[in-house]
């Protein structure tokens, strides 16, 4: 990993310069959320209003932990959680969706990996470097795990590669939150 | 937490108005960074670097902490904006918090 993360030019412009390899990399991983966050498709409208205004069919949890940490309950009980769930998880994904759809298309037409984004766009980035983040701490089981035991994962673990991702991800979050907090 | 004057009035004057508030509570999460969950405070409701910081340092010592309070559907619509950045976030009545 080359880059050397966001830093402010001037008031409104955070710019991070991406080697090919991190470019394919936050790509790649930007494009798994998209497609994750598809699978979990409304099937079966049978009032088209309904789903015109967003209402879902989905009222419970996804199985998937991904998914479901992706896209927690709003309540801790189950029917009220439910109900919410149904009018408005699929805004959720569509948002999710839309924040990793513009870190996608940023690195796709980064020109000579340059990647410019100003605090609209820097805030799409955020939520969706969280977003693969979150996903990420589940397949690691960050809930479980102390980071001291991650750091002695094995090189030969194939969770070794995904918590070296997941740590660079995390420093690249930080420069650009610092970016964007510099009130200098 | 010590409750502010300012909060206790809100408070009172649900009650009296017959009005229950609801709260959003916002849990500790291993994965997201301290910066960003005082960041995200700071956007989604115009707090202060301070103000946020102290939140999110309550967030991350005691493994919640209410960040609103005010009607169910505000409520709801502040959970909604937390999910869409990755905070763990739940609603429920005030009278039944923490």
């Amino acid at each position: 990993m080359t880059s050397e993360g966001f830093k402010r030019h001037g008031s409104n412009s955070y710019v991070a310069q991406f080697a090919e390899n991190e470019r394919e990399i936050l790509i790649n991983l930007a494009e798994q959320i998209i497609e994750l966050l598809a699978e979990r498709v409304d099937h079966g409208h049978e009032d088209p209003l309904a789903a015109m205004v967003g209402i879902t069919t989905h009222d419970a949890p996804p199985e998937d932990e991904v998914l479901h940490r992706l896209l927690p309950n709003a309540y801790q009980d189950q029917v009220d959680s439910a109900e919410f769930r149904r009018y408005t998880e699929s805004t959720l994904r569509n948002k999710k969706q839309a924040h990793a759809m513009a870190m996608r298309m940023y690195l796709k037409s980064a020109k000579d990996g340059t990647v410019d984004l100003d605090h609209d766009s820097a805030n799409a980035w955020l939520g969706a470097v969280n977003d693969i983040r979150l996903a990420l701490g589940v397949r690691l089981n960050v809930q479980e795990r102390t980071s001291d035991e991650l750091e002695l994962l094995a090189p030969d673990d194939p969770l070794r590669g995904v918590y070296i991702v997941y740590g660079w991800l995390g420093w690249l979050q930080e420069g650009l939150l610092a970016a964007l907090m510099d009130e200098s | 937490m010590v409750k502010t004057d300012t909060q206790i009035e809100e408070q009172i004057r649900a009650i009296f108005s017959g009005d229950t508030p609801w709260v959003t509570i916002v849990w500790d999460d291993p994965v997201n960074l301290m910066t960003y969950v005082t960041y995200v405070l700071m956007e989604l409701f115009g707090f202060s670097k301070e103000k946020a910081h102290e939140l999110m340092m309550k967030i991350h010592t005691e493994g919640k902490a209410i960040v609103s309070t005010g009607s169910r559907e505000e409520m709801e619509h502040d959970v909604a904006r937390l999910h869409e950045y990755g905070l763990w976030a739940t609603l429920q009545r005030g009278d039944q918090a923490l």
